[in-house]
């Protein structure tokens, strides 16, 4: 079929292209042919599980990088990001009180590019709540919240909690005192609250004070739970953009 | 670019016909333009992030030790502006009210906004910018100022200008909003009113409230705090409104966004880099001191 989009004449360079995007084994991985016609393009995104978030077809101004300026997009990049350096990360750390500190150390000293990943790791998450933060004020001051949009916009919200919480979580983990205290402060403020604050607290902390279960509790929502609640969220957010017709416009 | 392709089917009528070309010459293939975009995107960015994990290492303290509290202590730095509203209010209303109303209140931002006005291009409404900017000025200065009263740099000041303790005496109420509540003669009734006796609940059959009612600490921490919070915004929308600076509901929703953005990035700024030890209003910062 995609004979006849391409030009005539059968040279050394068509029979190269044929035998590398026209042999079976590249066929059965990417069934829509190479993207270099329209056709093909759109097949391109409309076929593929990963690109068929986006619609095939984009609005001219949504593609002005000063429009978005790929905040949300880098958001969830940076999530991604966070999840195979986490990851990484987890291969060398145990989360109990006893252990936690060293092995930040030994990972810092004695892993290759240990360092790195933990640098990595650490301002990626910073960025994220930045980024996080950044694509809300983009969206607001683009006015794309309104209607029929509003409810995304909730989620939105919801993914901005998340976020905090996921960089509050993984703040406890290096178990030095910086992440004690910090997590010492923060939860003390959830247990400043009226009637349910102290029980709150109580289960949070997993104690009266930021010891092993803490560090059990953070460890486990910070690599598994709340990385699923926002990976949840994050589908109905993608999905109700799409589902809304891509990115908000004049009318 | 976009050159329709040639498997579309013929439209009915030339209008239709005319609205769809154009509709169609406003818009990109999302293969290349935009996943391109996205894919340098993402490579500029995984070389910042390796180049300044290259460059910069993650701060790594002593081992954690409960019996060491270190001065101060600090929140992660996204939450420090509630650390910094902690020193000015109840701990209740700081730590939990407060950020639960702002972010209902965010999340209804929609709902109440619902118009199409704006929608779909930056700050496209008449009066945008100008609202950003009145809503982010009043947050920011306003912030400062309540701050700075509360810490009593107006008394600093005043006797820099007026000379050492010239202060009036009839006005230590003014010395900071603790001063209602310390440098007032309040009757000896008001610190301890048994709320159980006023609000008689047990003739409700309801368990009787044993909790004793200090009134100056409630106009302190919480009432004062509360009509703060609440009235000031609303003082701003009924200034701006009168000065025909916000007219629509846009308007009013950029003004009110904005002075919220202003006033948590201020908040996190002061409790960043303007807390020191104690909690005092210094300048600090994080990485000049190893022992925090």
């Amino acid at each position: 079929m995609a004979a006849t989009e391409r030009p005539q004449g059968r040279s050394m360079g068509d029979r190269l292209y044929d035998a590398i995007f026209g042999n079976r084994l590249w066929r059965s991985i990417f069934r829509s042919g190479y993207p270099n016609t329209p056709r093909n393009q759109m097949l391109a995104v409309a076929t593929n599980v990963f690109l068929h978030l986006h619609p095939t077809r984009i609005h001219r101004t949504h593609v002005k990088i000063t429009h978005t300026f790929c905040l949300g997009g880098l958001s969830f990049f940076l999530f991604l990001g966070l999840t195979i350096s986490g990851v990484l990360l987890m291969f060398y750390y145990v989360p109990s009180v006893d252990r936690a500190y060293t092995d930040i150390l030994a990972l810092e000293t004695d892993v290759r590019f240990g360092q790195l990943m933990r640098n990595m790791h650490r301002w990626m998450a910073h960025g994220m709540v930045l980024t996080v933060l950044m694509h809300m004020m983009r969206v607001f001051y683009t006015g794309a919240y309104k209607p029929p949009r509003e409810f995304n916009w909730v989620v939105g919200v919801v993914l901005l909690v998340l976020t905090l919480l996921l960089s509050f979580t993984g703040y406890l983990l290096p178990w030095d005192q910086l992440a004690l205290w910090a997590i010492t402060v923060g939860t003390n403020m959830v247990g400043s609250a009226p009637l349910l604050g102290e029980p709150n607290r109580f289960i949070l902390v997993g104690g009266f004070q930021v010891g092993q279960a803490a560090l059990t509790r953070f460890y486990a929502l910070h690599v598994i739970g709340l990385p699923l609640m926002a990976a949840v969220f994050m589908m109905v957010h993608f999905w109700r953009i799409r589902r809304d017709g891509g990115l908000a416009r004049p009318l | 670019m976009a050159a329709a392709p040639q498997t579309q089917a013929q439209p009915a009528s030339a209008a239709v016909k005319a609205r769809q070309r154009r509709a169609r010459e406003e818009e990109l293939l999302v293969w290349p333009d935009l996943v391109f975009i996205e894919f340098i995107c993402a490579v500029l960015f995984t070389i910042l992030i390796v180049g300044l994990a290259v460059m910069v290492d993650s701060i790594l303290l002593d081992r954690a030790n409960p019996a060491v509290t270190p001065n101060p202590s600090k929140a992660p730095w996204y939450f420090l502006n509630l650390q910094e509203l902690l020193l000015h209010m109840h701990p209740a209303l700081a730590g939990v009210v407060v950020p639960t109303v702002a972010l209902i209140a965010l999340g209804a931002i929609p709902y109440w906004d619902n118009t199409a006005e704006g929608q779909g291009e930056w700050l496209s409404t008449p009066r945008a910018w100008l609202n950003l900017k009145v809503g982010a000025a009043v947050g920011a200065i306003g912030t400062t100022l309540l701050i700075f009263y509360d810490e009593s740099k107006h008394i600093q000041v005043f006797e820099m200008i007026a000379g050492k303790d010239s202060w009036p005496e009839p006005l230590n109420f003014m010395r900071g909003l603790r001063g209602i509540q310390n440098e007032i003669n309040w009757p000896a009734w008001t610190l301890d009113v048994p709320l159980g006796n006023v609000l008689r609940l047990d003739l409700l059959g309801l368990p009787k409230i044993e909790l004793d009612w200090n009134i100056p600490g409630f106009i302190v921490e919480q009432f004062i705090p509360v009509n703060t919070m609440v009235g000031l915004p609303i003082l701003l929308s009924l200034v701006a409104h009168k000065l025909k600076i916000a007219q629509t509901k846009r308007d009013h929703m950029i003004l009110q966004f904005s002075g919220f953005i202003a006033v948590y990035v201020t908040l996190t700024i002061v409790g960043t880099y303007f807390r020191g030890e104690g909690l005092a209003l210094v300048p600090y910062t994080i990485f000049a001191d190893p022992s925090h």
